[in-house]
């Protein structure tokens, strides 16, 4: 189970986050909130990216705060699918398995589950927004990450090719069976996705039941 | 203000000061010059050393400005990248008279003379690291806007499958920034092409040892071969744009005003 307790994180004076804590187990978590709501601050502090002012992360009840992303095997799904642009799709689904992380056998689960058979020769600008964040999330599930975090992944994508890509999304992310926090500003992608909402609002989380009350809560509340 | 009035005080500027002078090598550019430049040794000495000594110069300082930008992406708040920060920029602004004296304090008969009588000083050794020290920052400041430039994101992504941030640096990072280390050299190279006071302060004018194109240049005024000094200058003129052409055909083109 992943945890963080009451973490705080101020920018240039303004609180982004305030005693935010949350708890994931093996399921996927929304965390919905508009833009500049720190979501992504919170997942980047989940991932090692960022250090919080205050506050711990917690992974089976060891802590976590101080290590480097590198010491978590937390995946990460950054907004933009950040492609390694020299790199084949291949040596980028690959490229967890250098540091010892993941095995040839999940790297064939995933290639098959996001269908990328066909693109693994080609390099990462040769391919569609759509199999560009398809091989982002390959390459984060290839490692075996104890935990997914994905931070807005298929932004700015049409919503026809989101409405393919998310339910695949949803199938690959319960395949790896670990607690999976998506952040997004969008409660009906939430939806399609998580199991459980959460949602993030001048620098506090609130759970909710469903997303349906996540999105009220929102437009209600602005 | 329009294109008309911009063209009006550019374009007499600009040819004026710029493309004359150069036009004027060219001019005065004749047959017994070439021909006499060409069978002296020491003219084609020279040629080598600078080719030679620039490339070295500009290996040299992409090696440093890659260790540079490792801490400016990742130790920006450390005490090695302020002060290497502080002192980058220095080259520039510095008298490169001044910078060849320092040299010659650093690393002449004082301090490095158990390797020969004038220590590293005229040697070829001495033009590459004056070379070096005039052009580094240039190689610096190229890979750091790079970086500037690269989505940070591609970081964060392979320090999560773990890389620590050497490994990342060196996996992603470099092979991302192939232009901007091609831009770094080829300016590096080209800036040690044309010094020449820190190289005739630091390694001197020995023909066919330590000089280099610029200095021959200026010996064959001194000695009043004025034709051999042209047909060497317009040599460093093909020279400067050849470089410059490798570098000018790799930036961005923008749509016409």
């Amino acid at each position: 189970m992943l945890k963080a307790e009451n973490i705080t994180k101020t920018y240039n004076g303004r609180k982004v986050l305030n005693e935010v804590s949350l708890e994931i187990r093996s399921e996927i978590k929304a965390l919905i909130g508009v833009n500049g709501s720190g979501k992504s601050t919170f997942l980047k502090i989940v991932a090692g990216i960022v250090v919080p002012d205050k506050g711990r992360v917690l992974f089976s009840d060891g802590d976590v705060t101080e290590k480097p992303p590198e010491q978590r095997n937390f995946g990460y799904v950054p907004q933009h699918p950040a492609l390694f642009q020299h790199l084949t799709v291949e040596d980028n689904i690959r490229y967890g398995l250098r540091n010892g992380r993941g095995s040839e056998e999940s790297f064939r689960k995933a290639v098959e589950l996001l269908d990328l058979k066909e693109e693994l020769k080609k390099k990462p600008r040769e391919l569609s927004g759509g199999y560009q964040s398809r091989t982002s999330l390959a390459r984060a599930l290839v490692s075996q990450p104890r935990v997914i975090l994905l931070d807005e992944p298929l932004s700015g994508m049409d919503v026809a090719l989101k409405d393919k890509i998310l339910p695949e999304f949803r199938i690959a992310l319960k395949a790896a069976d670990v607690p999976v926090l998506f952040v997004t500003h969008d409660a009906g992608e939430a939806e399609i996705v998580a199991d459980s909402f959460a949602v993030i609002k001048d620098g506090v989380v609130r759970e909710l039941d469903n997303s349906e009350e996540a999105f009220k809560f929102m437009s209600t509340s602005n | 203000m329009n294109k008309t009035i911009i063209s009006s005080f550019f374009l007499p500027l600009f040819f004026l000061f710029i493309i004359f002078p150069v036009v004027a090598l060219w001019i005065n550019l004749d047959w017994a010059g070439i021909q006499a430049t060409f069978n002296d040794w020491y003219f084609w000495d020279a040629v080598k050393n600078t080719i030679i000594a620039s490339g070295l110069a500009g290996l040299l300082s992409l090696v440093v400005s890659i260790g540079f930008g490792f801490f400016y992406l990742f130790h920006r708040d450390s005490v090695i990248y302020r002060i290497a920060n502080l002192f980058n920029d220095l080259p520039i602004a510095l008298p490169h008279t001044v910078a060849g004296l320092a040299l010659l304090l650093a690393f002449g008969r004082k301090n490095f003379g158990f390797l020969g009588q004038t220590g590293v000083a005229f040697t070829f050794f001495s033009l590459v690291l004056a070379m070096f020290f005039v052009s580094y920052s240039l190689a610096a400041r190229t890979l750091v806007s790079g970086v500037d430039q690269m989505e940070k994101e591609v970081i964060d992504v392979a320090r999560t499958l773990g890389d620590n941030s050497a490994q990342a640096y060196f996996r992603v990072v470099l092979p991302m920034m192939g232009e901007a280390l091609v831009s770094g050299f080829v300016l590096s190279f080209s800036r040690s092409v044309s010094e020449f006071a820190a190289v005739i302060m630091f390694g001197g004018n020995l023909p066919g040892k330590t000089q280099v194109l610029a200095s021959y240049v200026f010996t064959q005024v001194e000695v009043g071969e004025l034709k051999m000094a042209v047909t060497a200058a317009c040599f460093c003129v093909l020279l400067s744009l050849l470089i410059l052409s490798l570098l000018g055909f790799r930036r961005p083109k923008y749509a016409k005003g």
